[in-house]
């Protein structure tokens, strides 16, 4: 059967759309995590039922009557107030779920989803395994939902919202003729006026001309059918992703070893890594947060010199942050949550990488170890420990230079020449005072100027005005000092080494 | 060779043909040890002299001078391997010494150049006028003993520094061993700043070096170095390396700087250390 759909549909249309429908969508939000199952559930707006689930059924409770009778023919029953807007959020989640399947997913509210799978049935192996897949992975989070494919989403909908719970999917043109035109979704008004004609399905009601239904019934209703059938064009609007990433792991018993950790910080991590491989993202930064209940609560947060996704490293800079915990006594939660993303570089492997590096093994390695490096020290040491060094644009020799996060785009370095003055490759933080003997500058043992001055100004713009004559003093001891003699307090100064 | 029959003139040209080779080696061996000369009693004996250091180390990173990479094995500083620079106080040279080298290894590899806690700021201009990439250069400050022995063991092994420098304060052989080791496997090389009472001390490094400073008549300075320890050969004497900097320009003014608007008594006390001494 299915094999033979997919057939039948792709010979007739351009597209293939698969919709989600979630019947129970009302009670599912509250049941799913809720009370457990074999409860009767109830959602009720104005005092009368308007959904319930399989055990309230059995109880046989129906759907309208009002709470009072489901009350007398059951004790354990449990009623919720309808909740649209919970069920409108719910139904975005689905949507976001279900773009692991497809980038085209588009909301029918209140209860529907339509999925553009014409692009990815092959990555699905096939049409067939993609339903099973989601058959297998709704129940998981507590949901059900009845699938109808169809070449045009419309009538995908209607497969989906027409046919029974349970019952086999239809989905050849022949099918979709058979539907009942209730399934349609149109006016109550013409859906009724339709069954007085004597039409009871969509077959019936596409042999009558397109005209007169449009006269009958309005532009819209024609323009619905003609969209439903493919003869007019239907675009969707898709759902666009926002990705925030949130996972956490509860422990039924607490945890008292900060170590043993490790295997759920690994589960969750990999669920991170598979959620940006989806996606195609990358993170610079996650934060891990501790929970106990009689606790403060506990976070860490990793950052990475450059977005990443490698599950490996993940797992290293996690486990050098959780080695410096020491104060946190047990743990009873564990979660993970990452908000920050960055679209992955797409870097093609090489397919003959190894043999190309070779050569050059040493000279161009992948840039990715050098950040890796980066990453361990941060995550060690912390972020301020390591730092690069750029000039920047100020000729004080203090102000000349900044340190600079790893980052390109940081560096500074100036359009003209290089510096012709020679500078030392050690500088002072701050000027150090020195001592004088025989107006020269004294270190220990006095030093013989041997190159300068180089007079270098400053201040006269902010009224902090100063003169520095820089020279080069020779200690006697052989070591070469930058100093310099400053004309308003007249002290010497030792600024730098020459090492 | 006096003694063996000199080839006719034509033929001297095509010497070098294999059979003509053949044919000396042939007249080598026919020759009774007495006859030969020292030189070719060692090629026929395929002797290794440990005066020649030319044997088979892998190539070292140039330094930037002829006379040093004259002394060094492969010619050049370890690529991969310790280095121990001995000295006691800064200022004496010991990072020029290295700046050709570093500038090298910036340009030709897109590698860091890990600077792990120095003792003060590597000043960007004068790194820049060595011929250093800025972008490379990576600065790392641990706080513990431990975390810089963590730092320098994980950035040699991680393959992406080309050179590591480190003051690593007290360092034991154990520790040097492991560094040693970390430096083949990551093929790096590591500069360990040491004081010279290290020299004492034995060291698996695997280049050892003794700096003294010098003072030079040139325009240019330069630095006093003795090889305590290489591959392939014994300790030398004082090697003396001149320096390109110009930073030496004794002009007769400077003699008497100008302090002449100085107005204040000017007054001496007698420094007990003697410069600025390493640790």
């Amino acid at each position: 059967m299915g094999s033979n759909s997919t057939e039948v549909v792709s010979k007739k249309g351009t597209g293939l759309w698969l919709c989600l429908y979630f019947k129970q969508l009302p009670v599912e939000i509250f049941s799913r995590g809720g009370p457990a199952a074999g409860t009767p559930v109830v959602v009720t707006t104005r005092q009368r039922i308007l959904y319930s689930n399989q055990a309230a059924k059995d109880a046989g409770i129906r759907i309208g009557s009002s709470t009072d009778t489901a009350y007398t023919l059951s004790s354990e029953i449990v009623s919720f107030e309808r909740n649209e807007e919970k069920e409108f959020s719910a139904l975005s989640h689905l949507a976001q779920w279900a773009y692991q399947f497809t980038p085209g997913v588009s909301i029918k509210a209140p209860h529907s989803l339509v999925l553009d799978i014409k692009g990815c049935l092959k990555l699905f192996a096939g049409l067939e395994n993609l339903k099973s897949q989601m058959r297998e992975k709704l129940p998981e989070l507590g949901y059900t939902a009845n699938i109808g494919v169809y070449s045009t989403p419309l009538a995908a909908l209607c497969f989906a919202e027409g046919l029974a719970e349970g019952s086999a999917e239809a989905d050849s043109s022949k099918a979709l003729q058979s539907l009942p035109i209730t399934c349609l979704r149109a006016d109550e008004k013409i859906i009724e006026s339709l069954g007085q004609l004597g039409i009871r399905d969509i077959g019936g009601l596409l042999e009558l001309p397109m005209d007169g239904l449009s006269r009958r019934y309005g532009v819209f209703f024609a323009d619905y059918l003609q969209r439903l059938i493919g003869e007019k064009p239907d675009p969707q609007k898709f759902i666009s992703e926002i990705p925030r990433f949130f996972s956490d792991i509860t422990f039924l018993s607490d945890v008292t070893n900060i170590q043993s950790l490790m295997f759920p910080v690994k589960r969750l991590l990999s669920e991170l890594c598979h959620f940006l491989l989806a996606r195609q993202l990358c993170i610079n930064q996650m934060t891990f947060k501790l929970s106990h209940r009689s606790h403060e609560p506990k976070s860490f947060s990793i950052y990475l010199a450059n977005p990443e996704n490698d599950e490996g490293m993940f797992l290293a800079l996690t486990q050098l942050q959780l080695d410096k915990i020491t104060d946190m006594p047990e743990v009873d939660n564990l979660c993970l949550i990452a908000n920050t993303f960055y679209p992955a570089d797409s870097v093609s492997g090489d397919l003959f990488h190894s043999m190309h590096l070779r050569g050059q093994a040493h000279n161009k390695t992948d840039p990715g170890h050098a950040s890796r490096l980066l990453n361990m020290f941060r995550a060690r040491l912390g972020p301020q420990t390591c730092f690069g060094l750029s000039l920047a644009n100020d000729h004080r020799p203090e102000k000349a230079w900044k340190s600079v996060r790893l980052n390109q785009k940081n560096y500074w370095f100036p359009d003209n020449e290089k510096e012709a003055n020679p500078r030392p490759l050690y500088l002072l933080n701050v000027p150090q005072e020195l001592k004088t003997t025989d107006h020269l500058p004294y270190i220990g043992g006095q030093l013989e100027l041997i190159r300068g001055p180089e007079r270098i100004d400053f201040g006269w713009w902010d009224g902090n005005d100063s003169a520095r004559d820089y020279y080069i003093g020779r200690h006697q001891c052989g070591a070469l000092y930058w100093v310099f003699f400053e004309a308003s307090s007249s002290n010497w100064y030792l600024h730098g080494i020459f090492s | 060779m006096s003694r063996h029959r000199p080839p006719p003139e034509e033929l001297l040209p095509e010497a070098l043909s294999p059979e003509k080779l053949s044919l000396e080696a042939l007249s080598l061996e026919e020759l009774s040890p007495e006859e030969l000369s020292p030189e070719q009693l060692w090629q026929r004996a395929g002797l290794w002299r440990a005066s020649s250091i030319d044997c088979n180390f892998t190539k070292g990173v140039p330094t930037g001078f002829k006379v040093l990479d004259e002394h060094l094995p492969g010619h050049g500083w370890p690529a991969d391997g310790v280095t121990e620079l001995l000295h006691e106080q800064y200022g004496i040279g010991e990072l020029r010494l290295l700046t050709p080298a570093l500038a090298h290894l910036s340009q030709e590899q897109n590698r860091w150049l890990l600077w792990v806690s120095p003792p003060y700021i590597p000043y960007p201009p004068a790194l820049l006028n060595a011929g250093i990439d800025l972008t490379s250069v990576l600065i790392v400050k641990p706080k513990t003993t431990g975390d810089t022995l963590w730092v320098l063991e994980k950035a040699l092994s991680s393959k992406s520094c080309s050179a590591v420098l480190a003051w690593p304060g007290n360092i034991n052989a154990k520790q040097i061993r492991r560094l040693q080791v970390a430096s083949k496997k990551g093929n790096s090389w590591s500069i360990l700043f040491r004081p010279g009472s290290a020299a004492q001390h034995a060291s698996p490094a695997e280049l050892r070096i003794q700096l003294f400073a010098a003072s030079s008549p040139h325009t240019s300075t330069s630095i006093n170095l003795k090889i305590l320890k290489r591959r392939g050969g014994w300790a030398t004497g004082m090697i003396n390396l001149h320096f390109s900097d110009k930073l030496n320009q004794v002009a007769p003014d400077f003699q008497a700087p100008v302090t002449d608007f100085c107005e204040q008594p000017l007054f001496k006390i007698d420094g007990r250390s003697n410069g600025l001494k390493l640790h």
